[in-house]
């Protein structure tokens, strides 16, 4: 191999990268000191470009990096991915179209923004405006995992000695690179890249599922090699059904509560292109089915193996292209893996941003025009990636999957508030804001039990609670959610609607 | 209700007949079903190019799921009338 060769095509391809980022502002041009404009591309996406940039919340470090780590290291269960992807997209069908139509008609950059008119509660606002913005800094911290773990492959092949300091420089640098196209060409920028992104992994991902089954002698001779997985290999075993199915239920309904995907949802122009355009991002679920399936595949290359066993489970994807491929196309699809982390946490960081200048900082400026809350969406969307960057040198997982499961927990306690919240003034604004609060208590708590209250070091590691069989390897983010509906639903039935919840108490 | 307030989507009712409603709500509840009764597909036979029941079901559901999307998508903005795009 010829290192040089790889890390070459790499920087070119990255440039090419940066340019179209900072060029994409002019993309569909719009006034980008108006924060509609900055943060939803003027609202002024078509079908395709949707689909692109709501595929990118999906190809992201999560697809390629914490999926197959953990189909590796554990099994089946972990494709739970795959029927979580098929499902999400049929909610989103249902729930979707209609919050974009009330948020085009109110001009609402957030999903908050809904909550807020609808139970007229500024407090509840907030607290879920901050449940959105901490639930995707983990999310954003997988994606940086992601990032590293090419870097990892890519630079220890190079040099054994300064490898680490390498690896972080070249982070932190690619960091700030992100963060000054984000801030000039907002969510248009991200939705070009995402376009680079997702022909290279696509290309990537079909050469890689044709060549290397067909050099190791078909997948069969994988899954022979794999032997026993915890959770089961060729099917889940006993209990892991448990996993599974709450796994994709639970996730299903996560997504689009996630201001992330919101965000791309509302910067569509039309219901009826969102609508058909999220019924044909399954089709990019295929995708991440077979990234999966490298967790099995690389059972059959043993030089992969041997990388694996050097620079951890989380390099499994990077290691496989290393081992199979020609160093330009290695060098190919490293660039894609290593944007698919930089892309989505570029998008995660504006809706943060969104969150917290209109739920937060509005409240208690009223008065601020749509300029002040571009100027200060740009400066928070920097100020998110760096705490995100911050927060991996600070948390240590064992598997980086558990942060987006930990993420999940978190922003399923928006569930009742958002979805139901949608469809209905029968909810209180007070039960609301006690089964949120119950359940991101009781999901905290069932975090920390399950990893830290024994461990001698701390290290988060499985997001299961440890309840006995018949229950065992139950999401956590199933019992918090119950929790919290159960109070939110009967409290309402107790105490009535809110009153004020009508849409004549707002301007638009 | 005024007209200003329907056009915001707060007040927004799909129209379409009842059996269309019941088509589409078919369409788009069926995919998420099977993905959710596990027990279905957690098999290991009939193999697929060497993979196991389990991995290809999953899979090419997948492809059959957006099928069944992308014909409630055209029923839904059908109903919803307007401009065609």
């Amino acid at each position: 191999m010829n290192n040089y060769i790889i890390l070459s095509v790499f920087v070119a391809l990255f440039l090419v990268f940066v340019a179209l980022g900072f060029g994409s502002s002019r993309f569909r041009r719009g006034d980008m000191s108006d924060l509609g404009e900055w943060a939803l591309a003027g609202r002024k996406l078509g079908g395709y470009l949707a689909w692109f940039l709501v595929g990118a919340d999906l190809y992201t470090a999560y697809t390629f990096i914490a999926i197959p780590e953990l189909v590796y290291e554990k099994g089946a269960v972990y494709f739970y991915a795959v029927p979580y992807v098929g499902m999400t997209f049929g909610i989103a069908m249902i729930t979707m179209p209609r919050l974009w139509r009330m948020a085009k008609g109110k001009n609402y950059v957030t999903a908050i923004d809904m909550v807020q008119d609808k139970f007229n509660s500024k407090t509840l606002a907030i607290l879920l405006a901050f449940t959105g913005i901490v639930a995707e800094l983990p999310y954003i911290a997988l994606q940086i995992y992601g990032m590293q773990a090419v870097l990892t492959v890519m630079i220890g092949h190079l040099t054994t000695t300064d490898a680490n300091i390498v690896t972080e420089i070249a982070l932190i640098v690619s960091f700030i690179v992100l963060a000054a196209f984000t801030f000039t060409s907002g969510l248009r920028g991200a939705t070009i890249t995402a376009v680079m992104k997702d022909a290279i992994i696509f290309a990537s991902v079909i050469v890689i599922i044709v060549v290397v089954p067909m050099r190791i002698g078909g997948f069969a001779v994988a899954f022979t090699d794999a032997k026993t997985l915890a959770t089961g290999t060729s099917t889940l075993a006993g209990l892991y059904l448990n996993g599974f199915i709450s796994l994709t239920i639970m996730s299903a309904l996560a997504l689009y509560l996630y201001p992330h995907a919101i965000n791309g949802v509302f910067s569509t122009n039309s219901t009826k292109r969102l609508r058909l355009s999220t019924a044909l991002l399954p089709i990019y679920g295929v995708g991440l089915a077979l990234l999966a399936l490298f967790g099995i595949l690389i059972y059959a290359v043993p030089s992969a193996l041997g990388d694996v066993a050097k620079y951890g489970a989380v390099t499994v994807v990077p290691s496989l292209i290393y081992a199979e491929f020609p160093d330009w196309f290695v060098g190919f699809a490293f660039l894609g893996i290593f944007i698919g982390g930089l892309v989505p946490a570029s998008i995660m960081a504006i809706s943060q941003a969104n969150l917290l200048t209109r739920n937060v900082v509005k409240v208690a400026r009223p008065n601020m025009n749509s300029k002040t809350e571009a100027r200060l969406s740009k400066w928070f969307s920097v100020m998110f990636k760096f705490i995100a960057l911050a927060f991996i040198f600070a948390i240590s997982a064992t598997y980086s999957l558990e942060l987006q499961l930990v993420g999940g927990i978190i922003i399923l306690q928006t569930l009742p508030a958002i979805f139901i919240g949608m469809y209905t003034k029968r909810l209180n604004k007070y039960a609301v804001g006690v089964g949120w609060a119950a359940g991101m208590i009781t999901g905290v708590y069932m975090i920390l039990d399950a990893n830290f209250f024994i461990a001698h070091l701390p290290s988060l590691q499985t997001t299961f609670f440890k309840f006995a069989t018949p229950f065992s390897f139950i999401y956590i983010g199933l019992i918090a959610l119950l929790v919290n509906l159960l109070i939110a639903i009967v409290g309402s039935l107790v105490m009535g609607g809110t009153k004020e919840a009508s849409v004549k108490t707002t301007k638009a | 209700m005024s007209s200003e307030e329907s056009d915001t989507g707060w007040n927004y009712s799909a129209k379409g007949t009842t059996g269309q409603k019941v088509i589409v709500a078919i369409l788009l509840i069926f995919p998420m079903l099977i993905f959710g009764i596990t027990p279905l597909y957690n098999k290991d036979k009939p193999t697929l190019l060497g993979l196991p029941f389990f991995y290809w079901f999953e899979t090419i559901w997948l492809v059959v799921s957006a099928v069944f999307y992308v014909i409630a998508a055209l029923m839904l903005n059908r109903m919803e009338g307007g401009d065609s795009q």
